[in-house]
């Protein structure tokens, strides 16, 4: 059940509650005390706590509410003098809609900030990751290259008449060798990729998807996108390293609210689901997405091959090695509108660690 | 098949593959790989060993197999130096990753053949012959114009001054006459300079003095 969302959506709703709270306040001291006195200017107050809760049409929405409410106001109230009743309106009027104003632009320029934040952010991993590959690249061809090399050595050692049997042995020997030095470069890039030791303890899945949900909440709201978490209670706790976990399911986040880019917005909804299933718990991670073309589906897990304009393509194919790694599988789906990503891991201790 | 060469016989003039690589795995099997086709080869692990080796041997024709990654200094600029080091020989260039840029800059300088690793033996042995067979053409021709150049020289002034003439296509009377000499004196300095630039005809001189032009 709705256990990752529900604390955060009553926390909104109390929100949402106070601020009614306050603009009722306003009103009804506004309306009962003389027209001389410019309560309405408290409206700023509850635009102010509005900026910091509200999407932008929301703070619109309530500075518009805020200027009917003073109008009503004026011609509610019966004490006073009309013309200075007049002048307050207008003044507080001008307030909220100053206020508005630059609290817009405000939310715009942090919106902003962070996007270039963000931005930094993925370029510098991007340059990282793609100094990894070239760097690894290098590594992997100097062997190959030593390989081929004595491969065609040997033959040519053999080829001869008569043959040097000697010579061709040794070529054969650094072959050998030169193969070995190859898979413990594989071997490293492996490690270095999953994590060369994973710490593993028991955990619940579902407190791995809140704390993965909670990384990517900016971003979903940022981008409109309506989360539904549909969380199976009471699942058996999983031996497994959280922070492994959590990077395979903030990727399967990621790639999801970068698959609804061109979706329009009412329709992005994101789902996460967890339940158990012959001896494995599942999780699937659903999306209103472009889906996946024939290519994608049978590429979507090959390193380097990727769908994204900027993707390195190593996102799924680390993911996997985490689940597999953790005895389970991963495996994707496409839908009639979107694609489910979904992995299962086995209960209880599966490896010796 | 040539008769198999020890890596360390160098001054047969026997040609030699030099190659300059920082991986100690791919020296021994390009050593090995050259060695199996009767190819000399000598492996340097930087530049600089190259270098300072090159000082005790004697000239053969050769080439240069250059890997472009390498600690210390890189391949391309080293390629760059190599004139300013009076290292003349050709070069071929691998690489860990074919990168277009790099090969550009490579065959702009000159370069040979510009190799990824990993490459096909085939590819790199016959850019070997190709550039071991322009060494020698090089050499042979270098040694050319200084048997000619000797030749020149060992001609006295008067001499070099008919043989600018004939070269010019003048006939002996107008030779004398720019030269302020004797008929005579002319016919016998041109026999002189036949003989010396051991020219069988003008328009072999006519080629030897193209040549030393140069």
């Amino acid at each position: 059940m709705t256990w990752a969302a529900g604390p955060l959506r009553s926390r909104f709703a109390l929100r949402l509650a106070l601020l009614g709270v306050l603009l009722t306040c306003v009103f009804v001291v506004d309306t009962v005390t003389d027209r001389e006195i410019a309560v309405a200017v408290f409206y700023v107050g509850v635009i102010l706590v509005g900026i910091g809760m509200l999407p932008k049409r929301g703070v619109a929405a309530l500075a518009c509410a805020c200027v009917v409410l003073t109008v009503v106001s004026l011609l509610l109230s019966s004490h006073g003098s009309r013309e200075s009743g007049l002048a307050n309106a207008v003044i507080s009027i001008s307030a909220i809609a100053i206020t508005t104003y630059l609290g817009l632009r405000l939310v715009t320029a942090v919106a902003a900030v962070h996007e270039s934040r963000a931005e930094l952010a993925r370029v510098a991993r991007q340059s990282r990751l793609g100094e990894l590959a070239a760097s690894i690249a290098h590594e992997l061809n100097q062997p190959l290259a030593a390989i081929a090399a004595s491969g065609n050595a040997a033959l040519n050692w053999m080829d001869r008449e008569p043959p040097n049997l000697q010579r061709a042995h040794a070529s054969v020997e650094r072959i050998v060798s030169d193969a070995n030095r190859a898979s413990d470069v594989v071997a490293r890039v492996r490690g270095l990729v999953t994590g060369a030791a994973p710490q593993r303890e028991p955990l619940s899945i579902n407190s791995v998807i809140g704390e993965a949900v909670e990384l990517a909440r900016h971003e979903m709201d940022r981008r409109d996108i309506t989360l539904r978490l549909d969380l199976a209670d009471n699942l058996p706790t999983i031996w497994a390293d959280p922070i492994q976990l959590q990077q395979v399911v903030a990727n399967l986040l990621v790639n999801a609210i970068e698959a609804m880019h061109q979706t329009p917005s009412p329709e992005r909804e994101l789902s996460i689901a967890s339940c158990t299933s012959s001896g494995a718990i599942v999780i699937a991670v659903t999306d209103s997405g472009i889906g996946l073309s024939s290519e994608a589906e049978t590429r979507l897990f090959d390193a380097f091959w990727t769908s994204k304009q900027d993707g390195l393509g190593i996102g799924l194919t680390i993911s996997r090695a985490i689940i597999e790694a953790h005895s389970g599988r991963i495996w994707a789906t496409p839908r009639s509108t979107g694609t489910t990503v979904q992995f299962s891991l086995p209960f209880g201790r599966t490896d010796g660690a | 098949m040539a008769p198999e060469p020890s890596a360390e016989t160098s001054s047969n003039g026997q040609p030699v593959v030099f190659v300059v690589d920082d991986d100690p795995s791919v020296r021994a099997a390009l050593e090995d790989l050259f060695a199996s086709v009767g190819l000399c080869a000598m492996a340097f692990q930087t530049a600089q060993e190259f270098v300072s080796h090159l000082g005790s041997i004697e000239p053969a024709p050769g080439c240069v197999v250059l890997d472009i990654r390498m600690p210390g200094q890189n391949g391309l600029d080293f390629q760059t130096d190599m004139a300013g080091l009076g290292i003349h020989m050709p070069v071929i260039v691998i690489t860990g990753h074919g990168d277009m840029q790099l090969a550009v800059r490579a065959m702009k300088q000159g370069a040979i053949d510009f190799l990824p690793k990993p490459f096909r033996d085939q590819d790199l042995v016959v850019a070997v012959q190709t550039a071991i067979e322009r060494d020698r053409l090089r050499r042979q021709n270098d040694a050319n114009v200084a048997d000619l150049r000797e030749r020149w020289t060992s001609m006295r002034q008067g001499e070099r001054d008919v043989m600018d003439g004939v070269v010019r296509g003048l006939l002996n009377k107008q030779i004398a006459r720019e030269l302020n000499v004797r008929d005579i004196t002319v016919r016998v300095r041109r026999r002189r300079v036949m003989r010396k630039m051991q020219a069988n005809s003008v328009a072999e001189l006519v080629r030897m003095a193209q040549v030393l032009a140069r």
